[in-house]
């Protein structure tokens, strides 16, 4: 400590800019953050004022009517509307089971050096660009579906049966069911991650203390896990419905676009994005491009409640 | 015991001699919400010396010494009323520039905090603040720092490395250097060794006492030996109120209070 | 009898039931992203060559590639990752360091998780409506616009959630030397939560590069190579999607050679995100 008999020089005098300048940036920020907002309500207000011609034309009858028809210029959304809610009800109930068991393997049985792998393979599968799902889903998926399980289902129908009903439909792959199961694969890895983050979040000795009752994993999964982060769990699962109910070019590409009410499990039908997306920059009229920004406001409402049930479910797990 | 306790003032707090004063407290309160953590303290540190502050924990030592340079006021809802006068100036004034009055008042705290750049630049961090100094200048002033700090010779071949790289106690003492490098008149301590280990901790202690001939030391600490070895004042706190503050061998030996004698015999806390 | 201890013959079909269920649900994942990688690879080599970096689209029953396609896209996600990365570090910023507890961060916080996860279209739409309509064209900007206002979300998310990750010691130890709480952030928060951010601007890259749905009605498509963003922009995503459904074959080629250049991005992209994720985790 040679130094230490120098005394320190007189303290330099101090600059007082600091303040202002501290303000400024919190008033970025501040301003960043409500940028946001309002992109968020600007957008609302977009739909609505865009969408308002169509409402105001046709009323109750945009919410009820299925008929989609540019050219008579009449526009219901009752189609689409069942399009969407019926594809992405079945893609949940295929995906969520798959879910739920990658989710459990990569917990509880998958061996370490393992869990890194499949851990990124999964998270892989939900990376994949939705234009790469579709395309996939077209031309490799609905050809090996028609001829796998399309028409052998078809022709062991009996003829008149109600099995004939739900299965009838051009047999060419393309339809409600093919959408449902791009759509499954799509959200699956989703729901799988969000689950597995919460099954993580349940303290090990929670976990031990059943197994040492001498439960089987089984048991402890489902009397101690699935109930821990139940509140979790469904907001996972309505994370990934709101996907699916968004979902535009994978279902563009298979669902085969037929406006009106699917009439089986295999025909064409359409969804709200997927009619968006196929005619809006080939809008005929300013109604018809009313009656398309009205039918995304629908879709707004639906995925923003699914979306904010979701958000508050995840978030009161992960305060509990 | 009892006949003893009556005749035992509550709190016993000496008051020192003006000139020597380096930082006086007057009839601190202080609170985070609606709850209050400490209640009427009066005390002063002197210049040139090593104050203590020990109690249990929660007693509000840590609190009375984030007081002292403001960096409570990070925080939204906590708040002090009272004085802090330091060269008798009030600090918790509305019109301070607290940044400069952090310059003047340094702190180290419980665990270090490297910031995440070479040792060179953490040192150099607080300097370029509010100094322009020319290379060699700032060169010099980071070698002087850290040679104050006793951590020069370790690192004196590898400062472009990361300050993370060093071991805990060396991050510590990294930490005081970052703080004397920018001449502060007051160093606060907040529990400076409780994360390190004894031999990190014999060296930080052997730094501190160099530093204090030109430096207003105040050290939190819950390690009364420490307290005892390194400070020539010591308060005793408990339960948000200054109990008993002294000359350190004074309390330490002879503690006037109750309070202050059942804590320091062990027989609580 | 049963043994004490050796559980039920029911419980022990449940439990292997279940358990080589959850080793098929697992393995049908990875069959799938299997079967996907190898239509791309097969469908996709086939098709890539040096025209396909080289020329651009071609009109029906001639040769081409999709030059202006890739150079589309690259400027506007060059340019929606400007607007949103100022945007999105800003507003995470506030949020993790000003709002942590106030009720208007709260709303901020909650609509902008909405956001993230709204559907794409409804952005283009947006973007359209306030963008194309009144300025009567379709641009690249209005295209980079909506890719932006898809990837700010994602940073501000992972912003908030890394900055909140760093100790509270770490900002005290600054603003006690006497800096200022703006160059607190910028010089030592930011800087120790960088891998972190870098995270997130990636993974927001690999969302918006393989966007098709918001680009469809804002950026169109361009037959022509085009460097000028205040006109329409071809853009891998609707060329691909354009090509894939008509009837040329190597239009439909090209289709493949596109799928699989954007998949090959995207998911390197978030394998390296991943790897600077690892690192980003504070010790």
């Amino acid at each position: 400590m040679t130094l230490a008999a120098d005394a320190p020089a007189p303290a330099p005098p101090r600059s007082a800019r600091g303040a202002a300048l501290d303000r400024a940036f919190e008033a970025l920020c501040f301003g960043a953050a409500t940028f946001l907002l309002a992109a968020l309500g600007g957008l609302v207000v977009s739909l609505v004022i865009g969408g308002w011609p169509a409402l105001s034309t046709f009323g109750v009858r945009f919410f009820v009517s299925a008929e989609w028809n540019p050219v008579t210029e009449v526009y219901g959304s009752a189609g689409a509307m069942v399009g969407t809610l019926v594809t992405s009800a079945l893609a949940l109930a295929l995906a969520l089971p798959l879910a739920l068991g990658v989710a459990i393997f990569l917990v509880e049985l998958c061996p370490t050096p393992l869990r890194r792998p499949i851990g990124t393979a999964v998270e892989l599968l939900a990376g994949i660009p939705s234009i790469v799902y579709g395309m996939w889903g077209l031309f490799v998926f609905a050809p090996w579906f028609a001829k796998h399980v399309q028409i052998p289902l078809m022709t062991a129908a009996a003829p008149g049966s109600l099995w004939e009903k739900v299965t009838a439909g051009v047999p060419n792959g393309a339809g409600i069911f093919s959408a449902s199961v791009i759509l499954a694969i799509m959200i699956l890895p989703f729901i799988a991650a969000t689950l597995r983050e919460l099954l993580l979040t349940i303290p090990p000795q929670v976990r031990e203390s059943a197994y040492g009752l001498g439960s089987t994993t089984f048991e402890v999964i489902r009397k101690v896990s699935l109930p821990y982060v139940r509140t979790g769990a469904i907001g996972a699962i309505m994370l990934g419905l709101g996907r699916a109910l968004g979902e535009t070019m994978a279902v563009t590409f298979i669902i085969g676009n037929a406006h009106g009410f699917p009439s089986s499990l295999f025909a064409s039908g359409s969804t709200i994005a997927s009619t968006i997306a196929n005619e809006f920059a080939e809008a005929t009229g300013e109604l018809h491009t009313a009656s398309l920004i009205a039918l995304g406001l629908v879709l707004f409402v639906i995925t923003f409640v699914v979306l904010a049930l979701a958000r508050l479910l995840i978030g009161r797990q992960a305060h509990a | 015991m009892n006949a003893q306790l009556e005749t035992q003032p509550e709190t016993a707090v000496l008051d020192l001699p003006p000139e020597v004063v380096k930082l006086a407290i007057r009839d601190l309160d202080f609170f985070y919400g609606s709850k209050q953590a400490l209640f009427g303290v009066n005390v002063s540190f002197a210049a040139n010396a090593v104050t203590a502050l020990i109690g249990p924990s929660g007693c509000g030592k840590s609190t009375l010494l984030r007081t002292l340079n403001r960096i409570y006021s990070l925080y939204p809802g906590q708040r002090a009323k009272g004085q802090v006068l330091l060269d008798g100036e009030d600090v918790l004034g509305p019109r301070v520039d607290v940044a400069a009055l952090r310059a003047r008042v340094g702190m180290v705290f419980q665990k270090p905090t490297p910031f995440p750049m070479s040792i060179f630049d953490n040192v150099a961090y607080g300097v370029r603040l509010y100094e322009k100094l020319s290379r060699a200048d700032l060169t010099n002033r980071v070698e002087e720092s850290l040679r104050r700090a006793a951590l020069w010779d370790e690192v004196k071949d590898k400062l472009r490395e990361s300050g993370l790289s060093l071991s805990g106690g060396q991050q510590q003492r990294l930490c005081v250097a970052r703080g004397i490098a920018v001449r502060p008149e007051v160093l606060l301590l907040d529990e400076p060794a409780s994360a390190l280990d004894p031999i990190s901790t014999a060296r930080l202690e052997e730094t501190i006492s160099e530093l204090k001939r030109d430096y207003t030391i105040v050290i939190v600490t819950h390690n009364m030996g420490q307290a005892a070895r390194l400070s020539d004042h010591t308060g005793f706190m408990y339960l948000g109120r200054l109990i008993e503050f002294g000359e350190t061998e004074q309390l330490f030996t002879s503690p006037v209070t109750s309070r202050a004698r059942d804590y320091i015999t062990g027989r609580f806390g | 009898m049963i043994a004490p201890g050796a559980p039920r013959l029911s419980r022990r079909l449940a439990e292997y039931g279940f358990l080589g269920f959850c080793w098929l649900a697992t393995g049908l994942a990875i069959l799938a992203l299997a079967a996907i990688l190898w239509s791309l690879l097969r469908q996709g080599l086939g098709g890539l060559n040096l025209d396909v970096f080289t020329k651009s689209t071609p009109a029906p029953g001639s040769t081409g590639g999709l030059l202006n396609a890739i150079l589309g896209s690259v400027m506007m996600c060059a340019v929606a990752m400007l607007g949103a990365v100022v945007v999105g570090v800003l507003a995470g910023t506030w949020l993790a360091e000003y709002a942590r507890d106030s009720r208007y961060g709260k709303v901020v916080r909650f609509l902008n998780d909405v956001l993230l996860s709204a559907p794409s279209i409804l952005v283009g739409l947006f973007v359209y409506e306030i963008l194309v309509a009144p300025l009567k064209g379709f641009s690249g900007f209005a295209g980079a616009a909506a890719l932006a206002l898809i990837a700010a979300p994602v940073i501000t998310r992972t912003t908030e959630d890394v900055l909140r990750l760093q100790p509270a010691a770490l900002r005290e130890a600054s603003v006690a030397l006497g800096a200022p709480v703006w160059r607190t952030i910028l010089h030592v928060v930011w800087k120790a939560a960088r891998a972190g951010m870098l995270t997130g601007a990636l993974l927001a890259f690999a969302r918006i590069s393989g966007e098709t749905a918001p680009l469809l009605f804002t950026a169109l498509n361009n037959q022509f190579l085009n460097l000028d963003l205040t006109r329409p922009t071809a853009n891998l995503p609707v060329v691909i999607f354009n090509f894939a459904l008509s009837a040329y074959d190597d239009w439909r080629r090209l289709a493949w050679a596109g799928a699989l250049l954007i998949a090959a991005t995207v998911l390197t992209v978030t394998i390296v995100a991943r790897l600077f994720a690892r690192e980003s985790r504070p010790s």
